[in-house]
Order: structure tokens, then sequence, then C-alpha cells
């Protein structure tokens, strides 16, 4: 400190410079104070803004297959998921999934579900999902096959962000749909029908079949409700009046939507592929459109790994050491669970990033349509293992699974 | 960090880490094209590549490579004078640049604020020589820190009034009061000094990839370090042994260790996970003489925008606008819940990084205090209503006060409550800064028990719930500071051994 500028600045609280300065001196008496007056009782440790945060995402929901409704030519089941103490369901944004945890065999596995129910039955501790089979669904295969009522499943609070936002999105919305990606698109019509959302709604809903049309009894009563919701059937494989016919177009989109609108879409992966040319000769803005990402894309097999290879992968999760096979057609995430490695696992489509882990060795394909790691992330070698397949023998340090969920 | 220092000591060092990610508030999520930050507006103490401040310094010294961005100015203010004149002004970096705005702001204010500046000056240097933690001479100390010692027990209102700085000079300088959340009648001028000086001679900086990029370079750098990282592994309490931690309870199980840095908030650390046996009195009273009065929650809208910064007349990094000029009103009224709350900050990343997100478009943030008022009685089926009613009211009032009008260019959003801190954090009343650094309890009363703070054998205090308080540069700060105190303890032991 240069004396002349000490001389030049002269600071004066109070007219005893003295007792400024004693304050000062005893800021840890003053504190001491404070401290010794307070109460000696057991320290809060749960606050209503935690308990709040908690009840809306819990790790995990405890719940029981209470009834099992079969969907006949559509090769589907719904499963009516109660919660086993019989206290509400985590309340959820109609569009979000769960993701539903199940040990087969030695494997404990996930699978994110859309659920197909009101927001409001949560009250009843009820949700509602809808599983499809799908040609090599382990899971699904599973859950049509040998899941029966009465047997628990652990399932996660909701998740996803398909669903429909006041400030982003526009006041109409229409609704692609394919085969079971009709479930999002029913939560949010009864959502609607509830008066819990406010939009409306046209679905366009594309099946091969009059027959395997889901829940085309539950559309039409909700459109009998509300006139916020509107459905139109469009089959691939048949022609009958009173349906439109062929594939969901530019065309068939323009007939139905009004001016301004959102369009979401939610299907199989052939669905997809079909709209990104409708979705361009559309013209709409990127924030107009929202698809909700199901699995890994079909074009994997455009990848480095065509040939069907086997290599080794080295897990470090915690403590613990494993080596496992996996195949160069499978994800990192399947060849974990097939280990019997419980793995953190959401969303299965590389989006939420709850399985990042760190790539230690090795080399990987990631499809870009689900490449959606942060950027300092791609630059580090960190990889979402639900989409990532191995090129080579890899080393990974992935986190602790859910074992709960 | 911590983690960091210590294993570059030699030390074996195990993160255990709840969250799946490392960073805490440090993090980023995606959205569609855009990768979003959760907290940071800007970090202190980088500085410049010729003159680095503490944190370049100490990334630097770790060999970590961070892309920092230098955000130019430091904000606009835009409200009303407490006269009620309008205020909107640019707070530049820089000493010389601020008085001279003050002077064209509140003409005559030069001398004042050079003064303000020396006292800051002052007061830096004695921080400095105090906090060696060697033996201080209290003749030099009262020859070369006398004015220090003169204000140190005071608030910034205190101090302000008693160097007779005009009203509306005041009101500008109060506007920093949210950075560090309490109001000016409660803040220790000695704590908005550091800060505050440390902005003007050091500038603002972000890294260019989010702050998940710092976060990231410590994780990698503490693993090729041999450091050890369980992610999604909560540590549920502390072991003890003879008075002193000799493990952690892990979801994977029981690690024995010689210490344990927690990254906790003290009430969690002290109420949940040591032993009642091992908590003092002064642990407990100490707790309720704070009476859960946590720093700033925070409620934040992310928007990811589909139009270049310009094109909606955003031309500032940050925008402050005040709902009054007044901090200790506008606290009361953040406190009493939203309908009265006014305060609220917009922060446009593109402004200073132009590779924020993708080309032709932008990501900004608005962001205010939340109130446990509104927060602790919701109920989970009004939460989303709720919350997208409080985003539209901040959204229109950045309308109504700067015409920037973002409606028709939202292509994501994402708002973050108290709740959302909470879930993801489990800091109470998803709390981002600890304690309130108010009052008795202010930073540098914090600092200089330390020792009686944390008495707990083995135990240190890391990230916003230490000693060093709230903040990016602070967490890190601590987390060095804490390795320093753990190796010299060790050092000691051994000695003594």
């Amino acid at each position: 400190m240069k004396e002349g500028r000490l001389r030049r600045l002269k600071v004066k609280i109070s007219n005893f410079k003295l007792k400024d300065m004693l304050d000062f001196k005893n800021l840890p008496l003053r504190r001491d104070k404070a401290i010794d007056s307070a109460e000696d009782k057991v320290i809060q440790t749960d606050f209503p803004i935690n308990s709040n945060a908690r009840a809306l995402h819990p790790a995990v929901q405890r719940m029981v297959v209470s009834r099992i409704i079969e969907r006949g030519a559509s090769d589907a089941r719904t499963l009516i998921l109660t919660t086993e103490d019989g206290k509400p369901a985590a309340w959820f944004r109609a569009g979000q999934y769960v993701s539903v945890s199940l040990k087969i065999g030695d494997s404990r596995v996930t699978r994110p579900y859309s659920i197909s129910s009101s927001p409001k039955l949560t009250k009843d501790g009820r949700i509602h999902i809808t599983v499809k089979g799908s040609k090599n669904g382990f899971v699904a295969d599973y859950i049509l096959k040998d899941l029966k009522e009465g047997d628990s499943v652990l399932v996660s609070g909701p998740e996803g962000r398909f669903y429909h936002d006041p400030l982003r999105d526009s006041l109409n919305v229409v609704a692609v749909a394919g085969g079971s990606g009709i479930t999002p698109f029913l939560s949010m019509a009864y959502a609607i029908r509830d008066g819990l959302e406010n939009f409306n709604l046209t679905i366009l809903y594309g099946s091969r079949t009059e027959e395997s049309i889901l829940f085309r009894n539950e559309l039409e009563s909700i459109t009998e409700e509300t006139d916020k919701v509107q459905v139109v059937h469009v089959l691939s494989d048949e022609q009958k009046p009173d349906f439109e016919h062929g594939f969901i177009t530019a065309d068939l989109i323009r007939k139905y939507a009004p001016e301004d609108y959102s369009l979401f879409i939610c299907g199989p992966q052939a669905l997809y592929s079909f709209m990104e040319s409708v979705v361009s000769e559309l013209n709409l803005p990127v924030r107009r459109v929202r698809r909700e990402i199901i699995g890994v894309s079909g074009n994997m097999v455009a990848g480095p790994c065509e040939e069907e290879v086997f290599h080794t992968i080295t897990v470090h999760q915690g403590p613990y050491r494993f080596e496992i096979k996996a195949s160069s057609k499978e994800t990192v995430l399947v060849a974990m669970e097939r280990a019997g490695i419980t793995a953190p696992a959401r969303c299965r489509s590389g989006e939420c990033g709850w399985c990042r882990s760190k790539l230690l060795s090795g080399s990987v394909f990631i499809p870009s349509e689900n490449d959606f790691r942060r950027r300092k992330d791609k630059d580090t070698d960190h990889i979402h293992p639900c989409v990532t397949f191995p090129c080579s023998n890899l080393e990974i340090e992935v986190p602790r699974g859910d074992s709960e969920v | 960090m911590a983690a960091i220092n210590l294993q570059k000591a030699g030390k074996k060092v195990l993160i255990v880490e709840q969250h799946n990610l490392p960073g805490g508030c440090a993090s980023s999520y995606v959205r569609g094209r855009f990768e979003l930050d959760p907290s940071l507006h800007e970090l202190a103490a980088v500085g410049s590549i010729a003159k680095p401040g503490a944190i370049r310094r100490m990334f630097d010294d770790l060999g970590l490579n961070v892309n920092w961005v230098d955000v130019k100015d430091c904000f606009r203010v835009v409200g009303r004078y407490s006269d009620g004149s309008p205020m909107d002004i640019t707070i530049p970096s820089g000493k010389d640049e601020l008085i001279a705005v003050m002077e064209r702001e509140v003409p005559g204010t030069t001398k004042k604020m050079e003064k303000l500046f020396r006292l800051f000056d002052e007061i830096n240097e004695g921080l400095g020589y105090f906090s060696t933690g060697e033996n201080y001479n209290l003749r030099y100390a009262l020859k070369h820190f006398s004015n220090m010692l003169i204000v140190g027990s005071h608030s910034c209102k205190v101090v302000f009034k008693a160097l007779r700085l005009p009203q509306k000079c005041i009101d500008i300088l109060s506007t920093y009061w949210s950075y560090l959340g309490v109001d000016m009648g409660r803040m220790s001028f000695l704590h908005y000094a550091m800060m505050v000086s440390g902005y003007m001679t050091e500038g603002a900086h972000i890294p260019a990839f989010t702050s998940h990029e710092l976060s990231v370079a410590l994780e990698d750098k503490f693993r090729e370090l041999g450091g050890q990282i369980w992610f999604n592994c909560r540590a549920e309490s502390f072991l003890f042994d003879k008075g002193r931690v000799c493990g952690v309870k892990t979801a994977y199980g029981d690690v024995a260790c010689r210490y344990a840095l927690a990254n906790v908030n003290e009430d969690i650390v002290y109420g949940k996970m040591v032993p009642k046996e091992i908590v003092t009195s002064r642990l407990r009273r100490l707790s309720n003489a704070r009476k859960q009065k946590y720093g700033a929650r925070m409620f934040t809208v992310h928007l990811a925008l589909d139009v270049p910064h310009e094109v909606l007349g955003i031309n500032d990094y940050s925008i402050f606008m005040l709902g009054s000029a007044d901090s200790e009103k506008e606290y009361r009224d953040i406190m009493k819940g939203f309908d009265s709350n006014n305060f609220s900050i917009l922060v446009c990343y593109n402004v200073a990084n132009p590779k924020a997100s993708p080309e032709g478009t932008c990501i900004c943030s608005i962001t205010t205090f939340g109130s446990p008022a509104d927060w602790d009685n919701l109920k989970p089926e009004d939460y989303a209503l709720f919350k997208t009613k409080c985003a539209e009211k901040l959204i229109a009032q950045l309308k109504e006060r700067t015409g920037i009008d973002l409606a028709g260019h939202v292509e994501e959003i994402a708002i973050a409550t108290p709740w959302t801190f909470a879930r993801y954090l489990g800091t109470p009343e998803g709390c981002v800064y600890g304690h309130e650094t108010a009052d008795w309890d202010d930073i540098i009363s914090r600092t200089l028990q330390i020792g009686k703070d944390y008495p707990v054998k083995g135990l240190k205090p890391i990230g916003a719930g230490g000693p060093r308080g709230d903040g990016y540069s602070s967490a890190y700060q601590c987390g060095e500071m804490m390795a320093a105190m753990v190796l010299r303890e060790l050092d000691e032991m051994e000695a003594g051994a």
C-alpha cells in the first residue's frame, strides 16, 4: 500500500473510528452470540420443496399389473399398472413415458413406454401403457406372452418432452401416429377432455387395416365428449368409406390442418423415414415439428459395423470389473443387459443421456440421428451406450445401474 | 477441484457422485439441436491470458484446456431509480470505464467513485494479508488497512452512505446484489468489494461449450491422474472410529478413508449423514440460528430461439430488469412470491459466444428467484401450469421493459424451478447457494471461524455449502483451499505419528 494513497483515503463510518475497528475485531464474537442464542434442537433435513420434487419425479414406482387388456388383431396388450401401496402415481404431462424395468432370466432390462392414460388416473394410483409385438422384441415378447396380472414391475418417474408446451407450440397440434405410436396422443386426448390441457388436437392415425386400429372406441368416445379432439383414420392396406386410404402425405396433412399448427410425430421407424420428405414438403419451421424418439435408428446398418462381429467389452462399474461379449449389431447397453449387468437406461434412444459413460479405449459407431451427446462429450470420448455399437474391443466406465429401476 | 488437487499430491481419491454427470449446477443438457447451460451466467476471477485471475490460473496449472470467452460488458440495467426516473445503463468492465459511465449518468461522482475503488484496493490487499494464515502484525495492519478495519463489520448500505455517494450512484452499484442473493442492507461490504472489484479488474468470462466444459475437463483430468469416480452412487452417511471419519457408506457398500470432503449442504451432512453423537451442540445451534435461510432458489426459463439475437434486438449479454432500485424492497417482494416479484435477468449467450448455438439461432435464459411461498405448497398436478404462468410473465415483462419480443421464435423451452434443482441437486429447498451469506453469518465472519464451524475430524466441506459461499469461482477456490488444508493436516499427522 502506497503511503500517499493511504493518506488520501480516510473512510469514516461513525464518530468513533476505534469502535468500528473493534466491531470488525469482534465479528467472531457477534457470530458466536447469534449461534449460542439459537435453540439446540434437531437439524431439519427435509423440506416441502424437496418432498414435492420427489413426488413429481420419484426414482422408482413399485407397481402391480392389475389388469391386462388384450388388443386382439393388433398384437398388443394394454397393461393397467397400479401402485403397490395404493398411493397416487407420479403426475405426468400427457405425452410423457415411463421406463419399465423387468427381470427376465438373469437380465435386468428396461424399456420406455408412453403412458396412454389420462394424468387424472394417477390420483387413483394408475397409469396405462400399451405394448405392441415387434420383430426380435425380447422384452415385448416377454410382456405379450409371459407377464401376468398380479406381477410386480418397477416403473420410473415420468420422463420425456413429447408434450404440448403453450410457450413453444401452436394452439393447434396435428398428430401423425403409426401403430402403437398412438399412445402419447391418446393420453393428450384424454387430458384435453379432462380439462388438463388446452389445445386443439387433430390425430391422423395410420393403421394397416380397420381391424388393427388400436384404441378406436376410446378415441371415438373422446371425440364425442370434446370438439377439441378430431381423429382421422388412415388405412394403408384397405380402402373403406369413412376412412382415408394410403399413407399420411403432405396433402393429407394440409387437408386437415388449420393455418397455424405444430406437427407431432410418433410411430415406428418406417413412419419417421417416410415423414422426412413429408415434413420437408410442408416447409414448416423446425420449431413446429416434434418427434418422439423411439429406439435406435435403423440407419445403423449403414455404419461401419455391417458384418456381425463379436467383440469383448471390459466394463468398469464402481468397484466392479466385467468382461463381456458383444455383437457389433447390438448396442453396448444391450450387451451389458444380456451379460446380467444392471446398467443405467431410460430413453434408450440416445436422447436423455442417463446412461452417459466414458469410452476408455476402442472404436464405436453412433448413428447420427441418435447422437444427442453434449458437444464436449463428443470431443472427450463420452458415449451413450444405449445408441452406441462396438466396432472393436472396448473398455468403458459406466455409472451405477438403477437397481430399483 | 479438491479431488484433483489431492490426487495430484499423490493421495488415493475416490469421488462418489450421486448424479450420472459431474459438476452439479456446472453442467448442460441437450434439447433438439441446442445445448443449454442450466446455471452459469458468468464467472469471476478468470482474467486474461496476459493477466490471469485465480480461476484461469487454477485451470492452467492443472493443464486443463478451457475455451474461455470474454463477456465484454458487465451488464445493462433497466428499471427506475429511487427517485422514480428511468434507469437504463450499461455497466462496463474496467474501473476507469465504470467511473466514466457513472460520471455521465450521475455527474460529479468521479472523485467519490475513485475513493470507492481505492477502498476496494485496500480491502483486497488487506484480505490478502490476513488470508496468508500467518500471524499478522496489528500495527502493520492498522497502518496499511485501517479503512478496511473500519468498514469491515458494516453492510454495503452503511458504507455507501458513509462515502456520501449520491442515491442514483447507490442505486446503480446496488444492482450487483442479486449475484450474491443478499440485499445491500445485509451484505457485508467486504464481500461486495471482493466481488465487484474482481469483475471490474478481471472482467467476466464463460466457457465456450457451457459449464459442462469445466466439469468434463475436471472429470477427465482426475481420471488421467488415476482417480476413480463412481457415478449415480449416493454417499449415504459417514462412518466414524473414535470420533474421526473412517469411511463412507455408499450405494456400492462401505468405503474406508482417512478424509471425507463433502460437497453437500451442511444441514444434510450434520442432520442426516453424521451420527447424532458426533454432532456437537454448536453445530445444531448454528443450523438453527440460520433458521433454514437458504440462499438463492432459482427460477429460470431457458429458451432456444430460431433467429439470431440481432434480429430480436438483443445486443447485451445480460440485462438486469429491476422491480425496485431498493435491494431490500426487491428482496422482500421476491420472498413474498411470484405475484410481487418483478426482478429478472436476461442472458443471451450468443452475444458473447457466437457459437453458443447453430447458425441462425440463439440461446437465452431469463432468471429470477423462486420463493418457498410459491413452491412449498404447490400440488404436482398444478406444477406445469404454474411454472408456465411464471415464464409467461417473465417473457411479457421482457417485452414491456426492453421491447424484446420472443414470441413466435421459441424452438425449445425448459423451465427450471426450485423443484428442478431439488430433484437434481438434492439441496434443501432446491437452493443453489447454501445458507445466505448475510449479517452475522457473512463470508468474512464465516472465514474467521472455519475451525469452529467444522469441528468433525476427517470431514471437510467443499462446494456452495462450504465456507467460501456460493458461486462457481468460490466453489473451485474452496475445493483448492480444502485440499491444501487436508494435505497440511495429513502431513502434521504423519509427522506426529
